[in-house]
């Protein structure tokens, strides 16, 4: 698709207002929250568009309003700071196979990243691992940055329909159906990892089990509050 | 210019000014960012000259300009406080060893000394640790400090043309081509390590190869975006340089 048939709305225009803030906060939170260092990025589809905005080649920590970009969904430019990012990719492919996913998470947590080079899954020890399989994320084996359409499909693959996959030697991506889902998520698979990881160093722990993570994930009234908390925690950070 | 040599500028000329606050605030990132303790120092060569900058006797975490101090690569006193650290020639060796390098930094880094003492190599399973060899850092066995040219030396050898050595029971010495190059090195190296400790536990972590690490070293867009990050996080801090 070329940049000239976007006809969604424009970079500056009222209706991404609300949008651009909560990726801003979102980027904020992550780094608050200890889950990025100086790389990762969180991106929002613009609804009803082929199209996305993340954050332009700037640690998400760093985020600001004057440095989001908007991209359509094979990387050309529609507005915002320059330089995109260089694993846009990861964000585009994800959202044109997944219909669904309104948002995604890119960091390099470490527990997923331990995750990623070890045989033993990621595997829900907790209910907040509810969104995970059994088994735990699926892992892209391949290591490297996703610069390219190839990649990014590739790695969308590795995904299928599930919320989270491992990059291998790298990190993760997260998904969510709402830039709050995908925080969330985020954050509750890295404070999996280390409940795993500190389960697993005493031996083999009880793991949740196919059915009762079903039990968790069917219940609508489990509370998804923490958007707020995270926000709460940014103190004169977050950005209004 | 310098007291002892009139070739070589002042540590508050103009020439060095922006070079020695980088020098400060890379000390206050290495403590901000948990590697370094109460010891440690970075070093800066003095561009074109046979010396460099460091700190003087003083924790890496609260350096200030009066602070800093120049030596020449015998250790000569050339400008700045007199207290040199005791072990300048970690500095001085690896400077004199390595034309190419700019900046030095020794720290007593917890996963540095904890793979200096293990039969366990430090090894890249995480692209962060592209710029290592497969195989990981080389260790100095020479235990104790690096108080003389001949130990100095000893230890250059040991890093030979590689980007880190670690120093058994000791800790690290980290080089870089500029002084952001060595920070992004040396907090990389430190997250390295944590993250080989932590998968050991499980077993075999499957690392990367030479091949993978070679082809990250060909991408040139591979970011190193970390100086700015780590700046920010200085931000109202104590060690924040004014």
């Amino acid at each position: 698709m070329a940049a000239a048939e976007y006809t969604g709305p424009a970079f500056d225009s009222s209706e991404l207002k609300e949008l651009k803030a909560k990726v801003v906060n979102a980027c904020l939170i992550l780094d608050r929250e200890g889950i990025t260092d100086g790389f990762g990025h969180v991106s929002v589809r613009v609804p009803e568009q082929a199209a996305l905005l993340t954050i332009a080649q700037v640690s998400p920590g760093c985020a600001a309003l004057d440095k989001l970009v908007l991209l359509d969904f094979d990387g050309n430019f529609l507005g915002g700071a320059k330089p995109p990012p260089y694993e846009w990719p990861i964000h585009a492919c994800i959202m044109r196979a997944r219909p669904d996913v309104m948002s995604v998470c890119h960091t390099h947590s470490k527990w997923s990243a331990l995750f990623s080079v070890l045989k033993k899954g990621l595997r829900p020890v907790h209910m907040y691992g509810r969104f995970l399989p059994v088994a735990g994320p699926p892992i892209y084996p391949s290591a490297g940055l996703i610069t390219s359409v190839e990649r990014g499909t590739e790695l969308a693959g590795a995904l299928k329909d599930g919320a989270a996959v491992l990059l291998r030697a790298h990190g993760d991506a997260v998904v969510g159906t709402s830039i709050e889902q995908a925080i969330l998520r985020t954050v509750q698979l890295a404070f999996l990892g280390e409940l795993s990881h500190m389960a697993a160093v005493h031996g083999e722990p009880l793991y949740l089990t196919d059915e009762e993570l079903a039990t968790f994930a069917g219940d609508r009234s489990f509370p998804a509050r923490p958007w707020e908390y995270f926000l709460s925690r940014l103190g004169e950070r977050r950005i209004a | 210019m310098a007291a002892n040599r009139k070739d070589i500028p002042t540590i508050d000329s103009s020439e060095l000014r922006e070079l020695a606050d980088k020098l400060i605030t890379a000390c206050h990132i290495l403590d901000h960012e948990g590697v370094t303790d109460g010891y440690g120092h970075v070093g800066v060569r003095v561009p074109g000259a046979d010396a460099f900058v460091t700190i003087a006797n003083i924790s890496p975490g609260f350096v200030t300009r009066d602070r800093l101090i120049m030596q020449d690569f015998a250790g000569n006193h050339l400008d700045g406080a007199t207290t040199p650290p005791n072990e300048w020639p970690i500095h001085a060796c690896i400077f004199k060893a390595r034309p190419e390098i700019v900046s030095v930094a020794h720290t007593h880094s917890k996963w540095s000394t904890i793979f200096s003492v293990l039969p366990i190599k430090l090894k890249p399973l995480h692209h962060y640790g592209k710029f290592l060899s497969a195989d990981g850092p080389p260790v100095y066995e020479g235990v104790g400090l690096v108080r003389t040219l001949e130990r100095g030396n000893e230890l250059a050898a040991a890093l030979g043309d590689g980007p880190a050595v670690l120093m058994r029971a000791h800790g690290d010495a980290v080089v870089g081509e500029s002084i952001e190059q060595m920070i992004e090195r040396t907090t990389r190296l430190a997250m390295l390590g944590e993250w080989n400790h932590l998968a050991l536990l499980h077993g075999q972590p499957k690392y990367l190869t030479t091949q993978e690490l070679e082809v990250y070293n060909a991408d040139q867009r591979f970011p190193m975006r970390g100086w700015e990050y780590f700046v920010s996080r200085l931000s109202g801090s104590k060690n924040q340089l004014k």
